[in-house]
């Protein structure tokens, strides 16, 4: 029977060739996009799965509290990672993890012989930890003697592949003992342990012992007794025991905090809790610069687009199996009348639709790797794209298949199967039965695609509104040819007169100025300032940035009354912005001159108002802002010439740059490429909406043209007499095609109000916004039925324009 | 073998109700070969359907072989069609996208007839009816005449007790046709029970008893 059904199946796929291929094309691109995104998501749930006792290991974090206004931090105060596992009850484990302070890498100088150093720039990945990190993680070893490992100051722990890159050709054993300088710090190495293949957080490659922080300066750098402050490179990770409660152990936890910290900090209320292993990769308050947080709302989000495009596709099937219906529903009743059961029609049309989703499934491995274009953005660092060979991706692809089919084919199936002999095989013609009801569900079906479709295309185009509107708004400052580079933080003041000289004298270069940040940076510069204004204390939050005598004027920020501060190494006056003064209490800006706000227990003038800029992303309200007249690591240039020439000018500051430093790399940025790069997620949201938005509109014609060829087709004869009696082509086009708009239309009614609730929730992350303009609505509304008055020409010009005397003879 | 009594058929649309068969008693007996004629519209595809349990009757009794199939449900009329009854169309119902040989076929897969025995059942009637040579054709290759042998052919590969044929020349020459009506005739003579519905007297007189019928009720029974 299976045999018989197979036969029949390949028949009708070769025989219906166009039908096949809109099921198979549309099928292929819905499952290729669910391909890409169950590995992005898969991989991405799959992180630190694999540690033994999981449930029971939590990362200390901190959160703080001032006024309403939240702060979290995944880092901690050092001396912790000292004290906690004897001083509070439970803990099993203690694992602290630090990281060379700076941008926490390190250069790494590899005596190999004699004469012949070998300097490894900037290595990633080296922390200062104990044993109990190899010991969570499970690392395996491959030499050296675990127990004595990483006890001693001056010890390193070394995996695999960072082995091999120091020490080539060299085996394992032979590598225990030998010296490895990190900056001017000499470690031995003690062991080498395997690389992790598994996915997770934890990420250093290179391990020193602990003590070594203490027996070194990086003791002060890191800042190792202070309890009252903390830097992002001291990470605490403990695991309990199995007795132990969170909840326990962070009151605990707390306790020993608030008795060694001495001072009052700036935040009212500092709060230590333990953050779940589990919940560590997608908890994006903790974000910390040793490991990637990944987006759960964004993981859903591509969930759902792959489900929509899936939708699409088992929309097209159902749509064009049911109008074909009539089609194959003499051989239903042939097969009933011979004795075929009603069960048995819906196994052999179940099995149809499994055949075709399985063409579709191995159409879809082959046309991945284009759709990954659509995904670059979204495809995690560390995720290897193997669709054969990984299990995972085979189970997925017989579920995706197996679903697919059932939910495709199901509707299909039983209408199919639910037809009486006796109706079908009378005129070899399916009569009325049900047909109403069938096309009506068909036209339901239609809708939707389109109600998605046109939802994407509205989205889209608003959301990119929005990028344009952010990327060209006033920020209150000069944004285009721009950029800044930093200069190493110790050395810039001797020369930075002369660097600034020189710069200024370059042809190519309108004016320098230097400083600190430019006007606007992602995150911020936040300090502590208080004002009293009569008996009340107001303490704003404030925005730092200081800078030379022409930064004002290179960035053309306006002063609106008073003077530049004064240049002075210490801070001696201050400008604010119109902000700052609206919130210690000014209806007039320059009522705030001369006032004085304490600074550091210090009392520090106001000599001028500068105009409000963005000091960070249009996602957050303009802050207020104190400027302070001082040099600093950064200097800004304004480029004069045109952009052409503009290669040439970064070239000659360089080999100034490279004059002064050079042992160091010059790195520059355009202040317009930084700030594009704060709406970076927003951009990759943009880009996939637009793939999303294309192959939506794609599958969704596809499914409109089997449409419209069907009932074109099944209309030949009416089309005929219709011209007999005198129908011009534009009425016959008209007739064909009304119905078909009439659906766009609906969809766009039932599209129109749900993308403009979304894109409005989406702007509310947004302080300064796009308007959701109605134009916006009708230019998608218009385009969508453009294109599918398209779609509907190709056949129905064809069969308008057909000679009728043929149509008529043929039938 | 087909015993019915006080059948009635209704159609009913949203707004009329029309009687198709109306207390209607009939007997086959076994071995019988009954032509039933009668004008358009007077209900002989609805009878003959409804003998071959493809529709349902609204009242009266329907016993086939001594046993109530009236309240029969899908499954059990489906079984009851593919070990007794074979069926023989005016307009062939060949399935377009299978051979002659996997049209042949069909009955027996339904059947679950291991495949080596079908192989030989399927020739052999194919050689009885003429059309062995055709095998791998499809039926859009053939002509009217081969269709309905192959129809044939695959009415009588399953051995049905009972052969139930509507208009089985209708799209036929009168050569094709008496062809057809020949081995109907043979089936008959070794023993299958057959009920035709025709339009044709020519035909009709090939059955042993003609019962005819009009506005859905039996009219006259004559004895061929």
């Amino acid at each position: 029977m299976l045999k018989n059904f197979f036969i029949v199946t390949l028949r009708n796929l070769w025989r219906y060739k166009f039908f096949s291929l809109i099921n198979i094309v549309g099928l292929a691109i819905g499952l290729s996009a669910s391909l890409v995104i169950f590995m992005i998501v898969s991989y991405e749930f799959s992180f630190d799965q694999f540690e033994s006792d999981k449930d029971r290991v939590y990362r200390i974090v901190l959160d703080m509290n001032r006024d309403g206004f939240e702060g979290h931090s995944a880092a901690v105060p050092a001396p912790l990672s000292k004290v906690v596992k004897d001083a509070v009850l439970g803990i099993e484990q203690a694992i602290p993890i630090f990281s060379f302070p700076g941008d926490t890498k390190a250069d790494v100088h590899i005596n190999r012989s004699e004469d012949k150093l070998v300097t490894f720039k900037k290595q990633e990945a080296i922390v200062f930890t104990n044993l109990d990190y190899l010991h969570l993680l499970n690392y395996r070893w491959i030499a050296g003697d675990p127990p004595t490992a990483l006890i001693q100051p001056f010890q390193v722990v070394l995996t695999q592949s960072r082995a091999s890159e120091y020490f080539p050709n060299t085996p394992a054993a032979d590598i225990i003992g030998n010296r490895v300088t990190y900056n001017d710090m000499e470690v031995t190495v003690m062991g080498v342990v395997r690389d992790l293949n598994q996915a997770s957080d934890f990420r250093a490659k290179e391990f020193i012992s602990l003590p070594t922080i203490e027996a070194s300066s990086l003791k002060g750098d890191l800042m190792f007794d202070v309890w009252d402050d903390w830097m992002s490179y001291s990470a605490l990770f403990i695991k309990l025991s199995p007795q132990a409660t969170p909840q326990q152990v962070s009151k605990e936890l707390n306790l020993l905090y608030n008795k060694h910290k001495k001072k009052e900090s700036y935040f009212s209320k500092i709060n230590l809790s333990l953050l779940p292993l589990a919940d560590m990769h997608f908890d994006n308050r903790y974000q910390s610069a040793d490991f990637r947080i990944a987006h759960k709302a964004t993981l859903y989000g591509l969930i759902a687009i792959a489900s929509f495009l899936l939708l699409l596709g088992c929309i097209n099937y159902i749509n064009l199996t049911t109008a074909q219906a009539s089609k194959r529903a003499k051989e239903v009743g042939i097969r009933k009348s011979v004795g075929g059961a009603k069960n048995q029609l819906i196994f052999q049309f179940l099995g149809e639709t499994f055949f075709i989703t399985l063409l579709a499934t191995l159409l879809s491995v082959l046309i991945s790797p284009l759709l990954l274009h659509a995904f670059t953005a979204f495809i995690p660092e560390g995720l290897t794209l193997s669709f054969l060979g990984n299990p995972e991706m085979i189970i997925y692809l017989i579920f995706v298949t197996v679903s697919v089919s059932i939910s495709a084919g199901l509707y299909p199936a039983f209408i199919l199967s639910g037809y009486k002999p006796v109706q079908v095989l009378k005129n070899q013609q399916l009569i009325s039965f049900g047909q109403s009801r069938q096309t009506l569900i068909r036209k339901g079906l239609t809708v939707s695609q389109f109600i998605i479709a046109q939802f994407f295309i509205i989205s889209t185009v608003l959301i990119s509104k929005q990028i344009y509107f952010v990327l060209h708004a006033d920020m209150g400052f000069q944004k285009e040819a721009v950029l800044t580079f930093n200069t190493p933080r110790d050395t810039v003041d001797i020369h930075r007169t002369q660097i600034k000289q020189r710069l200024a004298a370059m042809s190519g270069v309108a004016m320098v100025s230097n400083g600190f940040t430019s006007p606007a940076m992602e995150g911020g510069a936040f300090s502590n300032i208080t004002y009293q204004n009569g008996s009340e204390e107001i303490k704003p939050n404030v925005q730092v940035r200081w800078g030379d005598e022409d930064y004002f004027r290179l960035y053309q920020i306006r002063l609106i009354a008073g003077r530049q501060a004064i240049q002075s190494d210490s801070i001696t006056e201050i400008v604010v912005n119109e902000r700052f003064t609206k919130e210690i209490g000014f209806q007039r800006p320059e009522e705030a001159l001369g006032k004085f706000i304490i600074y550091n227990d210090k009392q520090v003038p106001i000599v001028g108002i500068m105009n409000d800029f963005h000091t960070q992303t249009m996602r957050a309200e303009i802050a207020p802002v104190m400027f302070q007249g001082r040099p600093g690591n950064t200097f800004h240039i304004k480029l004069q010439s045109e952009p052409s020439d503009w290669s040439k000018v970064t070239a000659s500051i360089e080999k100034i740059y490279k004059e002064v430093y050079p042992e160091d790399d010059f790195n520059y940025e355009f202040v317009d490429d930084t700030i594009k790069k704060f709406y970076e997620k927003e951009q990759a949201t943009a880009a996939l909406l637009r793939w999303a938005t294309g192959l939506a509109i794609f599958i969704s014609c596809l499914g409109l043209l089997g449409l419209v060829i069907y009932t074109t087709n099944s209309r030949t004869k009416e089309v005929g007499i219709r011209k007999v009696l005198g129908a011009t082509v534009m009425q016959i086009i008209t007739l064909l095609s009304k119905d078909f708009i009439q659906l766009v239309l609906i969809a766009f009614a039932v599209a129109a109000p749900i993308a403009w609730w979304t894109t409005h929730k989406w702007l509310e992350n947004f302080a300064y916004k796009t308007d959701i303009s109605w134009w916006v609505f009708l230019a998608s509304g218009v385009g969508m039925l453009i294109i599918a008055l398209c779609v509907l020409g190709i056949q129905t010009i064809k069969t308008a324009l057909a000679n009728p005397t043929e149509s008529l003879r043929d039938e | 073998m087909i015993k019915i009594t006080e059948l009635q058929k209704y159609y009913r649309t949203e707004e009329v109700e029309t009687v198709a068969l109306n207390s209607l008693s009939i007997d086959v007996q076994k071995g019988e070969f009954v032509a039933v004629m009668g004008p358009s519209g007077c209900g002989k595809s609805t009878l003959l359907n409804i003998i071959g349990l493809l529709d349902d009757l609204d009242e009266g009794s329907y016993k086939f072989n001594d046993i109530e199939v009236a309240k029969f449900n899908e499954r059990k009329r489906s079984d009851l069609r593919k070990h007794n009854i074979g069926f023989v169309f005016q307009s062939f119902n060949l399935i377009d996208e299978l051979t002659v040989f996997e049209n042949v076929e069909l009955p027996l897969i339904y059947t679950k007839v291991p495949a080596a025995e079908r192989k030989k059942r399927v020739e052999e009637v194919l050689e009885k009816v003429q059309i062995m040579h055709r095998r791998n054709h499809f039926p859009q290759q053939l002509s009217g005449g081969q269709q309905q042998r192959v129809a044939v052919a695959r009415a009588v590969v399953n051995n049905p007790k009972l052969i139930l044929a509507d208009e089985p020349t209708g799209n036929l020459d009168s050569n094709n046709g008496n062809e057809v009506m020949q081995l109907l005739t043979e089936l008959n003579d070794q023993g299958t029970t057959i009920v035709m519905v025709t339009h044709s007297e020519h035909d009709a007189r090939y059955s042993d008893r003609i019962i005819r019928m009009l506005d859905g009720q039996v009219v006259m029974t004559t004895v061929g």
